[in-house]
């Protein structure tokens, strides 16, 4: 049954033949998948086996890092993502980021969520704050932080962060957000809402999570990818996946033998 | 204990203020003690005018040639500087090319301390301008009125339309002060005339030949031993009647070139052993030809 | 036997202790006593010479009679030349930390961390010799001036002075910014120069202010160079291609030559207080700007 939805659905992210090496060390090995439009694609296993490194790779973010080497093609909305030629602001709009720890900036509530406007728009004040406004309530904090726009980012709790952290990433209206493990600094409680959150923009957003807490993946993701030691083991609807695994490497790790 | 551990706070002082006299501002017996000590190994140390430190450096090494169990070690650092280290009791032998001060002579007094001046040399103090500048004589009043500040430009003493940059020794040096009393204030100590604001206060004679030489516009003052042939002198005279006189040997020796100076030793009372030795070499005709081969006048012919 | 060793543990354990402590202590004590005497040496100018015309007075001729011990000229020279100083030092020094910090290469990175280090290491008579001989001669050509003994030539000479302390701090404040800023910063679709005008800069903005701050230090307490190269003269600046005399070139040309005990060497001491004040409300901001970035 998932996979006649898959077909049907729109490929946002499409990934061939991919390779990536730090220096001589090769983290991702010829991993093939399809990320489709609108849902939430959950990457899982266990610790060092490529899963950031691959969500990583879709903005390359990976450029940062030195010594790193590519091979294969990651295609965004079927445009390429590696190339001499592939304009790297424009791919970063497309693509937002939402990190492990959340990471607002040291400015204003308000400077967080302008700030992606403030680089890809030339939008007025008005504008602007419509914006912001908008982002804000979509992920839910526009009620209790509307009064103090102006705070300093920092003084919010954790949780709070995370979510601005998101509304920073959506404000500019991006087509896929990337999670890396977004509730790994969060309470279990915070973890909840944080979820709940994740499954209300799927219907504006396509979502790629990367979690190490299987439960997560279960809850939120409408399809799971397996990683280990940097291949693709396993990929398909997150229910089968849980349910009936078809590689005995995903049930061992589902059932928690190893991981 | 508590003594030691002081101690080395005031040589901090001592660093960062730039101060020579540090010791003698908490313990002056323990350096007393220090300097007595020095006696028993034979260092004199003599210590002062800069402008005499080549002359005492050339005396001291002729005689230690002559007397090799006396060592003389010569620092500058001004006249003041010596005059304040001999009434401090830090130096054997001051040099110095002014005499004292009244400050000077009321704190060798209250210090119960009697200083003997012996004259070793003659200096002329050269008045010098660029090359370039078409004036080559001044009277000591129209020199009074160009550090003062009355004169500002070149053209209102006959030369190019240009202001006057007015170079000057810092006030630690000896000859600052005898120009100021002997061409500023015209040989009146009670005079109020000063330096202009504007004049620049050079830490070294050198530093003035050097600007003296790259500036059409500067007009300085140097002992006689640092003029160089890249540098023009002025003709001085007492008045407008003349005569206007290079600073040479025969116009200083003869009195008639207008600034020029007696070098002094000063020491603390009536002096012995070898401190008075080394004040007769210096005085033989032997010490008196070292005065010569330095570009200094001799006290006499 | 085994008690009396304990015993003797006991007491080298108390008396490393103790001399610790005293170690530790005798630092305060040192600057305790260094600023007591600073003022009882400074204030007994004003017991004979009213503190207003030391304060406000505009001319220092402290060996005329009567002497004058104005202040103001050399106040106003030590502000002009710090001022260049830090104006010609502060751009240059947030460039090459941007640099250091985020644009080189590593090899390249080590390399002019070194080199800044270096400059730092080199006398500050060397190079007030050096400006002396190469940098005033430049500058009076450049403007058509009678001598290049200025302001400005002080303060190019103390701007390569400061330049060390800037550049190193300002760096390690880049340093100190978390990674996490300049992905966020970076996944949001901001090139490298707009994360680093937009977060970088923001976010470090008070280990700048601070590293400024320990510049402006280093700089109005350098002596031997401005010394040599300001032209010395005691007037009131009113460009920084004129001459000026400095505070700090006052005390040390000065010094050997004051009487002790006399108005002038008091005066000297009054213009260390100054100095002093200037200095240490300097050093307060600097570390107070440190501790708020790294809150």
């Amino acid at each position: 049954m998932s996979q006649d939805d898959s077909v049907r659905m729109k490929t946002a992210i499409r990934i061939e033949n991919f390779n990536l090496y730090y220096d001589q060390f090769r983290a991702l090995s010829d991993v093939n998948l399809e990320i489709c439009e609108r849902r939430v694609t959950a990457v899982i296993g266990p610790s060092g086996c490529g899963k950031s490194t691959l969500l990583r790779a879709i903005n390359r973010m990976n450029d940062l890092i030195e010594k790193v080497r590519v091979e294969g093609q990651i295609f965004v909305d079927e445009a390429p993502v590696y190339g001499d030629h592939v304009d790297l602001v424009a791919l970063r709009r497309k693509v937002g980021m939402v990190f492990q720890r959340p990471n607002p900036f040291p400015l204003s509530i308000f400077e967080n969520v302008a700030f992606g406007l403030r680089l890809h728009f030339h939008s007025s004040p008005a504008e602007r704050m419509e914006r912001v406004q908008k982002s804000l309530e979509e992920v839910g904090l526009w009620e209790e932080l509307r009064d103090r726009l102006g705070g300093f980012a920092l003084n919010l709790s954790g949780e709070q962060q995370q979510r601005l952290c998101i509304a920073r990433a959506i404000a500019v209206r991006p087509d896929i957000i990337l999670m890396d493990e977004p509730c790994s600094a969060l309470d279990p409680v915070a973890t909840q809402r944080i979820e709940e959150l994740i499954r209300f923009l799927k219907k504006d957003y396509t979502i790629v999570i990367v979690t190490h807490n299987m439960s997560q993946a279960a809850r939120v993701s409408d399809e799971t990818a397996y990683f280990y030691l940097g291949k693709l083991i396993e990929m398909g609807a997150t229910q089968k996946i849980f349910t009936a695994p078809s590689k005995k490497e995903t049930e061992d790790y589902i059932t928690g033998k190893f991981g | 204990m508590e003594r030691m551990q002081k101690q080395p706070v005031f040589f901090v002082w001592a660093l960062i203020l730039g101060l020579t006299l540090w010791a003698l501002i908490f313990c002056p017996a323990q350096i007393q003690a220090r300097s007595s000590a020095k006696h028993k190994c034979q260092t004199l140390q003599i210590k002062g005018s800069d402008t005499m430190v080549n002359l005492g450096q050339a005396w001291a090494e002729e005689f230690m040639r002559l007397h090799p169990t006396v060592h003389l070690a010569v620092t500058g650092g001004g006249s003041g500087t010596g005059i304040a280290a001999i009434l401090a009791g830090t130096c054997d032998i001051a040099q110095s090319s002014r005499d004292l001060s009244q400050e000077e002579q009321e704190s060798a007094k209250a210090a119960n301390k009697i200083i003997m001046e012996t004259p070793v040399a003659w200096d002329g103090i050269a008045v010098v301008v660029h090359t370039a500048n078409p004036v080559s004589e001044l009277t000591v009043k129209q020199l009074a009125d160009i550090f003062t500040g009355t004169i500002q430009n070149w053209n209102e003493i006959g030369g190019n339309d240009l202001p006057i940059l007015v170079l000057s020794r810092e006030r630690n040096s000896g000859t600052h002060v005898f120009f100021l009393e002997h061409v500023l204030r015209g040989g009146n100590a009670k005079g109020t005339e000063e330096f202009a604001q504007t004049a620049l206060m050079m830490p070294s004679s050198q530093s003035i030949v050097q600007e003296v030489e790259t500036s059409e516009a500067a007009i300085g003052y140097v002992g006689v031993g640092y003029v160089t042939n890249r540098i023009k002198t002025i003709r001085v005279a007492r008045d407008h009647n003349g005569p206007y006189l290079l600073p040479t040997l025969d116009a200083i020796q003869a009195g008639e070139y207008p600034i020029a100076r007696p070098l002094l030793f000063l020491t603390l009372g009536e002096s012995q052993g070898d401190i008075k030795s080394f004040i007769d070499f210096v005085l033989s005709p032997a010490g008196q030809e070292i005065v010569k081969a330095l570009d200094f006048v001799p006290l006499e012919k | 036997m085994k008690s009396s060793r304990a015993y003797l543990n006991r007491i080298f354990e108390f008396v490393i202790e103790k001399a610790i402590f005293l170690a530790g202590i005798l630092s305060i004590v040192f600057v305790f006593l260094i600023f007591l005497f600073l003022i009882k040496e400074g204030f007994s100018l004003f017991r004979t010479y009213s503190i207003f015309s030391f304060l406000f007075g505009t001319k220092w001729y402290p060996i005329s009679s009567p002497p004058q011990f104005g202040i103001v000229p050399l106040l106003l020279g030590s502000v002009a030349v710090t001022l260049g100083a830090i104006l010609i030092a502060v751009p240059l020094g947030i460039g090459s930390a941007i640099y250091i910090a985020e644009i080189a290469p590593r090899w390249l990175r080590e390399i002019l961390k070194a080199t800044v280090e270096f400059l730092a290491a080199i006398p500050s008579i060397v190079l007030g010799f050096i400006g002396l001989v190469t940098l005033a001669p430049l500058v009076k050509k450049l403007f058509h001036l009678p001598t290049g003994l200025t302001a400005l030539s002080g303060s190019i000479m103390l701007a390569f002075m400061a330049m060390p302390t800037i550049v190193s701090m300002m760096e390690d404040a880049f340093t100190a910014v978390p990674k996490s800023y300049r992905e966020g910063a970076l996944a949001l679709g901001a090139t490298r120069w707009e994360m680093i005008r937009r977060v970088l800069l923001p976010a470090s903005a008070s280990g700048m202010l601070a590293a400024i701050m320990l510049g402006i230090g280093r700089v109005i307490g350098e002596t031997m160079a401005v010394l040599m190269i300001t032209g010395n003269a005691a007037r009131i600046p009113t460009g920084l291609t004129q001459p000026v005399r400095t505070m700090t070139a006052t005390i040390a040309a000065e010094m050997g030559e004051a009487v002790q005990g006399g108005n002038h060497y008091f005066a000297l001491f009054a213009i260390g207080i100054v100095l002093f004040i200037i200095t240490f409300l300097i050093n307060v901001t600097a570390s107070f700007l440190v501790r708020s970035q790294r809150k």
